[in-house]
């Protein structure tokens, strides 16, 4: 079975809702700003829970946000 | 003394392989990419248990100190010595029990002080504290069966001494099971 990561676009999402700050949606989901980073820079997977709720704060669904790729 | 020797040998050597072992397990994930200037923010989890693992080695170390410069023998006999090594022993543990504490405060609150990631990295802390104890034992067992070669000759001192370096190895290595658990990740 070929190893998969996830990737997201927290980062992008971020800027495109008011330059939110990361302490900002970490507040918003209930996790800590080192949270918000490890998961941006592709280091933390988060569970299904929190990603639902930062799906929901920016207003899309968790498809939209994480994507699942496999490595060659 | 050689065998208080040796387990601080022992020990050394426990902690290198950890060490190593740490390094490889960041080498394989992404770099962490900060602004310039900007350092990684640390979670209250975090800094609760680098203080509590700093403020549990010292007296620990303080303790073996004395029970090595004393020597067993005399830290057995001399009620002050002894007093002074439980003492600072029991000090460890008090802040080893603060730490618990406050955890359980913060999982009762439930106010995102902890969040699911601390949760995960308390949850795999203890996988260090077998193989801290195993080491432990086996420094003890090598250095015990070194020095007193003959059958029935281990003074019971040394039993009470496995103790407190096993209980004391436990705590220290779930607390830098936190530490480590925050660098690997």
């Amino acid at each position: 079975m070929a190893k998969a990561t996830i990737r997201n676009d927290i980062r992008r999402l971020r800027f495109e809702h008011g330059e939110m700050t990361q302490q900002a949606l970490a507040e918003r989901v209930g996790c800590t700003r080192q949270t918000i980073i490890m998961l941006e820079q592709g280091r933390y997977v988060p569970s299904l829970l929190l990603a639902l709720q930062i799906a929901k704060v920016f207003g899309t669904t968790v498809e939209a946000i994480f994507t699942l790729e496999e490595a060659r | 003394m050689k065998v208080i020797l040796l387990s601080i040998i022992a020990l050394g050597a426990a902690f290198a392989v950890l060490s190593i072992a740490v390094r490889r397990a960041q080498r394989r994930l992404p770099p962490i990419e900060l602004a310039p200037g900007e350092r990684l923010p640390t979670t209250p989890l975090q800094r609760l248990a680098r203080w509590c693992l700093l403020l549990t080695l010292l007296p620990t170390l303080a303790a073996a100190a004395v029970v090595a410069y004393h020597g067993p023998r005399v830290w057995w006999d001399s009620d002050p010595v002894r007093l002074t090594a439980t003492g600072l022993l029991l000090v460890a543990l008090g802040v080893f029990a603060f730490y618990g504490v406050r955890i359980g405060i913060w999982t009762a609150r439930d106010d995102g002080t902890l969040d699911e990631r601390d949760r995960a990295i308390l949850a795999s802390a203890p996988a260090g504290q077998a193989p801290a104890m195993i080491v432990t034992l086996a420094a003890w067992m090598i250095g015990l069966i070194g020095a007193y070669p003959g059958a029935g000759a281990v003074p019971k001192v040394f039993l009470y001494l496995i103790f407190w370096s096993c209980l004391m190895m436990s705590v220290l290595a779930l607390l830098a099971g936190v530490v480590i658990g925050y660098r690997r990740s």
